[in-house]
């Protein structure tokens, strides 16, 4: 019992050690922001690669791009850029002084560099820039270094300036050290692999260390043009799970949450001590529908499904929540020139009596799938028990990212649930996902396009919306954006915006200055943190 | 003695290798047949079908399947188990980075689920039908049957947000981070060898709970199966002669009953590490836990099959020494199996 008793003790002794043991609910530092994000999707910091949206937040703190804009106002204004001229033919940058975090001085060569590399490596990234005429032949031609200090973008395609200079405020316009990246080509990559794993930017902050699906870790770079950062850390660390992303806020183990399900982000509604931003992306979750495949290649089926077959009020009450709001027209509801939401909701009795007439009096069945992935795979669900009530036998398939969207890619669906992005802050910019599609063919293999990957051939919208990008005049412009959404909307489209999309950050109230931006690019050179209570 | 060791031992080391290529012969056909796209995930859903087409060039998909095996065996056989996707190192770098996470997590977890389980079974089957059988039943029970990702997030709400007595999700604080030159890759061992026992506490903080969480679901099974094998045990005659002969109930425990049920325990125990070690998928999510198991659920959403090959294989040669060591450790502790087969 003797021997018992010792050992009970120490016991005892070491769960009280533990339970007291030092430093372990220390506040977070007040010169450190943490960032409890998901980083499963963060699989390269080539700013000329990576596109996923929490890639955007490390890129647009490691690097500097020429231009940004404001993410509450959509204002342009210079990073790189002290300022800039638009002509008939193209836009002339005038480079500020400043420094890599190399110590290298940022020239216009490195701008060059870095906007060549985006077409000649030609990935997903290039795609925005692509569709103003951009490519790998005619980069080197189009964009030049005037001298060490000015940059020269020559229009390839008429263009609205603006629209450019919104896609060179992306990610991917991010300006890269050209003498650090060129020690570090391999097999003629430009760098990719280095830069992968490692930056050579400008920005406020430099990479310290990225363990994938653990951590990314940015220190204060001393090297930076602009006013020295508050924070002399900032860490974004991978919480994948929602609920212990919300406890760690709340213990104040985090300062930042932009992770969480939608019933985690509503626990804090009204809650003291927390703030909650959310960023407009100007994206949508779409439906997608194979406008090549028997009964979907019926435009009355198509039409009877998207508005009356869906109850978009309540999947947007009860799933889509902070994440979203119901619309219909490719064109946040918002943004300048956006018409009203059209009259879609859930009416299932004349839905039946519509398919009836169309020829499918005892329904059909099809499939529904989508990346198994809140909220998306409840919407599926959701629409599966709606089209149910209006005789549409569907079954949901659920799978990886990687499997999904391969099957977009290759028209393998009936239904499909993707998300958009819109290509810049423009009404112009969310329409481009939904009516562009300059050839439906298959041979054109334009897996790429969202259009036609739902076989859904639009000549005449495509046509107009060609025309209303070239259109330089803003009132015919507007005219035309207006005609583009009407017309979208009466043509029974082949994929249509379900949900505006939204990403919902929650804040602790030490936090100031923290200003989610739409596309993720937040900066946080100017956020500040006040004491723990 | 000697003979049968060497003879033996090959013949588990042949057997070890032919189901090892057979598992590798699995996983990699499934991982290829599998409608998975890894070039998305490389050059992004947007891009142009040339750079698809040339990144599935780069990654040796376009050739036939066979191709694409005895490419991948070539390189196995010289200790390159690819590059992952998702990081872009080789993939043994990786998994030699998060196995020691996986490693320090399971064995705490078999050292607490052992230590209560194999007593908890012990006593039940003792005082079998009594007040303290049922409520060890009902333990085993409730950690047999409920979810561990349930447990995970009850645990987090009580001990870390309300009771506020362990660290949350991750490994350690973040204020904490690259204090310690990872030498073993075990945080606890690490810092002890560096003598910070601020990361050290620190680390003990925040391993304890998922530590207890996993424990839990395999006291349960150690525990059930304990009691089954000491039930069995306790009606021998040996059991009765030694009750006969005036022997202490720890006597009857520590000198009988515990070296004949040695050899099914090792099995169970054997089983039960090897499943932690695979089995902390759910566990490391919900913690934060930067282990093997969170590792290959990522690769695996990416279509990353390097990663997912090589770490089934690792995971599968795990079982296989488990079970190996399980073999030899009957030898030790069975003398029937001695001399039955010198």
């Amino acid at each position: 019992m003797k021997h018992i008793s010792r050992r009970l003790m120490a016991g005892a002794a070491l769960i009280a050690m533990i339970a007291v043991a030092p430093g372990a609910y220390a506040a977070t530092p007040n010169d450190q922001l943490i960032i409890g994000t998901s980083l499963a999707q963060v699989l390269s910091l080539d700013p000329q690669q990576g596109t996923e949206v929490k890639t955007q937040e490390i890129l647009a703190n490691t690097y500097d791009r020429l231009i940004a804009f404001n993410p509450e106002t959509s204002v342009l204004h210079g990073e790189l850029a002290e300022s800039w001229d638009i002509d008939q033919t193209g836009i002339t940058f005038h480079l500020r002084d400043a420094k890599f975090a190399s110590g290298n001085p940022v020239t216009a060569a490195d701008a060059v560099f870095s906007l060549v590399r985006l077409f000649k490596m030609d990935q997903s990234a290039a795609a925005g820039l692509k569709t103003f005429g951009f490519n790998a032949d005619n980069a080197e031609t189009l964009i030049t270094a005037v001298d060490d200090k000015t940059l020269r973008v020559e229009f390839a395609d008429p263009v609205i300036p603006d629209a450019l200079l919104y896609r060179l405020a992306n990610g991917v316009g991010s300006v890269v050290d050209s003498v650090e990246v060129l020690k570090h080509v391999v097999n003629s990559d430009y760098g990719n692999e280095w830069l992968r794993t490692n930056t050579a930017g400008s920005g406020p902050f430099v990479l310290n260390r990225w363990s994938p699906n653990e951590i990314v870790l940015l220190e204060a770079n001393p090297n930076f043009w602009g006013t020295a950062p508050s924070m002399a850390r900032v860490v974004f660390r991978h919480v994948p799970e929602s609920q212990a992303a919300r406890l760690m806020l709340e213990r104040g183990d985090i300062d930042i949450a932009n992770a969480l399900t939608a019933p985690d982000v509503r626990f804090f509604e009204g809650t003291e001590g927390f703030n909650i931003d959310q960023a407009k992306t100007g994206g949508f979750y779409a439906l997608a529908m194979n406008a090549g495949r028997e009964p979907l290649d019926n435009p009355k089926v198509r039409e009877i499904i998207a508005a009356y077959g869906i109850d978009f009020a309540g999947i947007a009450e009860t799933i889509v929540g902070p994440y979203g709001r119901v619309r219909n027209v490719p064109v946040p509801e918002d943004r300048e020139g956006a018409i009203a939401n059209p009259d879609w909701s859930f009416r299932p009795e004349e839905a039946k009596r519509l398919l009836a007439e169309a020829g499918y009096p005892d329904g059909f069945s099809l499939t529904i799938k989508t990346i198994a992935q809140p909220p998306r795979v409840d919407m599926a669900t959701a629409i599966q028990a709606n089209l149910a009530e209006i005789g549409i036998t569907a079954s949901v398939i659920q799978g990886n990212g990687a499997d999904i969207v391969a099957q977009h890619r290759a028209r393998d669906f009936d239904l499909l649930i993707p998300q958009t992005s819109a290509a810049d802050p423009t009404a112009l910019g969310s329409l481009d996902n939904f009516t562009n599609n300059p050839d439906n063919s298959l041979e054109a293999n334009n897996a790429g396009n969202f259009v036609w990957r739902s076989d859904w051939d639009i000549p005449a919208l495509n046509d107009l919306r060609v025309a209303a990008n070239a259109e330089l005049d803003a009132t015919k412009r507007a005219a035309m954006v207006t005609q583009l959404q009407e017309e979208f909307v009466a043509s029974s489209p082949g994929v249509f915006p379900m949900f505006e999309r939204f990403e919902p950050v929650v804040i602790s109230a030490r936090v100031q200055s923290y200003d989610a931006h739409p596309w993720g690019l937040t900066r946080l050179e100017t956020v500040t943190k006040g004491d723990a209570n | 003695m000697k003979e049968f060791t060497f003879t033996e031992l090959g013949k588990r080391v042949g057997q070890l290798l032919v189901s090892l290529f057979l598992l590798l012969v699995v996983t990699f056909v499934i991982g290829r047949v599998l409608p998975t796209d890894p070039v998305g995930a490389i050059v992004g859903e947007l891009a142009d079908p040339a750079t698809y087409a040339a990144m599935r060039q780069r990654l040796g998909l376009d050739l036939p399947l066979y191709q694409q095996f005895f490419v991948y065996l070539g390189s196995l056989l010289q200790g390159d188990l690819g590059t992952a996707i998702l990081t872009g190192n080789p993939v043994l770098l990786d998994l030699g980075r998060a196995f020691p996470a996986t490693l320090e997590l399971a064995t705490l977890a078999i050292i607490l689920s052992t230590a209560i389980g194999v007593p908890l079974g012990m006593t039940a089957a003792f005082f079998r039908d009594s007040w303290f059988d049922q409520f060890a039943r009902v333990i085993s029970l409730i950690g047999h049957s409920i979810p561990v990702f349930w447990f995970g997030i009850v645990g987090l709400v009580i001990f870390y947000a309300t009771l506020q007595w362990v660290g949350g999700p991750g490994r350690i604080d973040i204020y904490l981070e690259g204090l310690v030159e990872p030498r073993t890759g075990l945080l606890l061992i690490d810092s002890l060898l560096a003598g910070d026992t601020e990361v050290f506490w620190n680390a003990v903080n925040h391993v304890i709970l998922p530590a207890c969480i996993l424990a839990y679901s395999a006291m349960a099974y150690i525990t059930r199966m304990t009691r089954s094998f000491t039930l069995e045990q306790l009606n021998q005659d040996y059991v009765i002669a030694a009750r006969a002969k005036g022997a202490s109930n720890w006597r009857i425990v520590t000198g009988h009953l515990l070296p004949n049920i040695a050899v099914q325990l090792v099995t169970v125990l054997a089983i039960s590490y090897g499943g932690l070690l695979e089995g902390a998928v759910v566990t490391e999510v919900v913690f934060s836990w930067p282990g093997i198991g969170q590792y290959m659920t990522n690769a695996l959403m990416i279509g990353d099959m390097n990663a997912v090959v090589a770490g089934t294989l690792i995971i599968g040669l795990i079982f296989m020494i488990l079970n190996f060591i399980s073999d030899l450790a009957y030898i030790v502790l069975d003398p029937r199996t001695r001399e039955v087969t010198v």
